[in-house]
């Protein structure tokens, strides 16, 4: 056991290691910069939505918080001039204000109706955003968003990396904090039974809607640092790709662990811009989610579970593998 | 404003004819769930399917659309059972999150597969009858509005008789209200899991005809706006409950057009979820739901 946290943190430092270099080894060459950006503000977005799932609730509207956050903190940006590194905050703060919102009329349900409500809710703020709030957002076309650093400064593309690479560390180590503590052992005690929970007086419903809280908060910051990264925002960020993205990369990885949507992450974007190299346009949407249900099938634990997989059914295929040799 | 008796029946037969394709959806999701205590979240992609399916057969046969019935309602019966065998019968049981999981999955597959075959772009035919109306009163109705409702009627008749008067319809009723006691009297609950899953698929795949066939566009991303409806149905008529689903269809289509008529277009798809949030809020298990597993 030892062992193993040793190597877990010798693999934390390493991909760290790895995250801060890559730009450096590369020349700060500007695709391999832009892939980054995405894929950390992907691994904020994966780790909030995973976050949710620890005190067994689940969401299939994440891209209605993404999209508040980005869409609250370019609307505060343009009205008030302050930076973006300043708004994103605000906007995660909407976000969360939205969330306990969902969080109470859902906190009751079983995850059945919690997925359909999240569902939902998401499809309905696009529909909102583009028409009837069309005055303030820009209707389909959308809005302008201010970048986090202007374009002028040499080499913005690199700070705005670094920036967001330590924002995410901080948001992870933050969410490591909370788990290690008594918020993390109350929301198992939720997860596995909720009647023991509050046998041994744990409030679920609090504890619920913080979890809720906290994971729209970060998705709305993820939103937030995209649209300002990309520079412009429409209510496409509500679709269901972007609520489906988390879900996915959670999954593929390890669901209810820290390091799954990290690797998940990784893993799935780079596959998919591989994909997409390969001139796959509808093809690459069909092998991501062959993925999903073949590792829901066969893989439960994502691919954080895989060494531990290969290790139990080695022995069994090493047998195979001679009785086929001795034939 | 004032609405005189006319308009406010005008807008009673949208509501009938609009609510129908959302009760098949919902019919269809509460069948499944029933028997297998499983939520397909791809759903409103069958119904996409469906549609497709129609708009193919009417290009190539041209026969009459409404004919075509018989062609999207089996198809879409192989493509759910199929569906059932290789998705969801080797993850159930194994957590309730997983079923969620792999519906997503199966959302990409079959809208991209659709992309692929029919192209992503919107699709729309007309229906032989489309420029007649039945003036009953002072009321102007389509007569595909009238043949909607009347086949949607036969469809949910046609399934209470199977469900209420044959054996196996006995079987997928004991299997839904007891599984363990269903498999202990030597009912098949497996082939029920089958049987359930082609049926609310077939019941999709109606949906998807009569979508075409009331001239609405269509194209392979459409399916997740219905399919949140009949979610909404669902939820609002209590998860598992036949009934339910019927009358809160045709809440939902007249909540619709009556919204239309007063607040404006862009308001049509919120009220469902408008509706949704005020019955959770009121009770937490639906209108007709059971009160606890």
């Amino acid at each position: 056991m030892i062992e193993n946290k040793r190597l877990v943190l010798y693999l934390t430092l390493a991909t760290l290691a790895c995250a801060v270099l890559i730009p450096l080894v590369t020349g700060l060459n500007v695709y391999y910069l832009t892939v980054l950006i995405i894929m950390v503000i992907f691994i904020i977005y994966a780790s909030a939505w995973n976050f949710l799932t620890y005190s067994g609730q689940g969401s299939l509207g994440h891209a209605a918080f993404f999209g508040i956050g980005g869409y609250i903190s370019t609307l505060i940006a343009v009205k008030s001039g302050f930076s973006p590194y300043l708004t994103i905050f605000i906007g995660g703060a909407g976000a969360a204000a939205v969330g306990l919102f969902i969080g109470i009329i859902c906190v009751r349900m079983k995850e059945w109706f919690l997925a359909m409500v999240t569902f939902g809710f998401a499809v309905i703020i696009q529909v909102l955003v583009a028409s009837q709030f069309r005055t303030v957002t820009g209707g389909w076309d959308g809005i302008a968003a201010p970048p986090l650093i202007s374009s002028t400064v040499p080499n913005y593309l690199v700070y705005e990396y670094y920036s967001i690479l330590l924002i995410a560390v901080i948001v992870i180590l933050l969410f490591r904090t909370m788990l290690h503590s008594k918020i993390g052992l109350a929301f198992s005690a939720i997860r596995e039974n909720e009647l023991e929970a509050r046998a041994a007086g744990i409030d679920p419903v609090r504890y619920k809607l913080l979890a809720f809280m906290v994971s729209a908060y970060f998705a709305g910051l993820a939103g937030a640092l995209e649209i300002h990264y990309l520079g412009y925002v429409t209510p496409e960020i509500f679709g269901v790709d972007i609520s489906f993205w988390p879900i996915i990369y959670s999954i593929s990885g390890g669901l209810g662990t820290l390091a799954g949507p990290i690797i998940g992450t990784i893993v799935i974007t780079l596959l998919w811009d591989g994909l997409q190299s390969l001139g796959l346009t509808y093809g690459r949407f069909i092998i991501i989610g062959v993925i999903l249900v073949l590792v829901v099938i066969f893989l439960p634990r994502g691919l954080v579970s895989l060494p531990e997989e290969i290790k139990k059914r080695a022995p069994k295929w090493k047998v195979r593998f001679s009785k086929l040799l001795s034939k | 404003m004032d609405i005189g008796l006319d308009i406010f029946l005008q807008v009673m037969v949208w509501g009938l004819y609009a609510g129908c394709i959302y009760i098949l959806l919902a019919t269809g999701l509460n069948l499944i769930f029933g028997v297998m205590k499983v939520v397909n979240f791809a759903h409103g992609q069958l119904l996409m399917i469906g549609a497709y399916v129609t708009f193919s057969f009417f290009v190539l046969t041209g026969f009459n659309p409404y004919v075509l019935l018989a062609a999207s309602i089996p198809i879409l019966i192989i493509i759910g059972v199929s569906i059932e065998r290789l998705c969801f019968r080797p993850i159930l049981g194994t957590g309730k999150l997983n079923e969620i999981f792999i519906s997503i999955g199966l959302i990409y597959i079959l809208e991209n597969v659709a992309a692929m075959i029919w192209t992503d772009e919107w699709k729309v035919i007309q229906s032989p009858f489309e420029s007649i109306t039945v003036t009953i009163g002072s009321m102007k109705i389509p007569v595909d509005y009238l043949i909607i409702i009347v086949t949607t009627v036969i469809i949910l008749v046609a399934l209470y008789i199977f469900l209420k008067k044959t054996r196996l319809g006995l079987a997928v009723r004991a299997t839904s209200q007891n599984r363990k006691a269903a498999m202990l009297v030597g009912i098949n609950v497996e082939r029920m899991d089958m049987l359930s899953f082609g049926i609310g698929a077939g019941l999709a795949g109606a949906a998807g005809t009569l979508w075409v066939v009331s001239g609405q566009v269509f194209n392979p991303y459409m399916g997740s706006v219905p399919a949140v409806k009949a979610f909404a149905i669902v939820i609002i008529g209590g998860l598992g409950s036949i009934p339910g689903a019927i009358i809160g269809g045709l809440l939902l289509g007249i909540a619709e057009n009556f919204t239309v008529l007063t607040i404006g277009g862009a308001w049509k798809d919120a009220v469902a979820f408008l509706i949704l949030i005020i019955v959770l809020i009121i009770k937490p298990t639906g209108l007709f739901g059971e009160e606890a597993e």
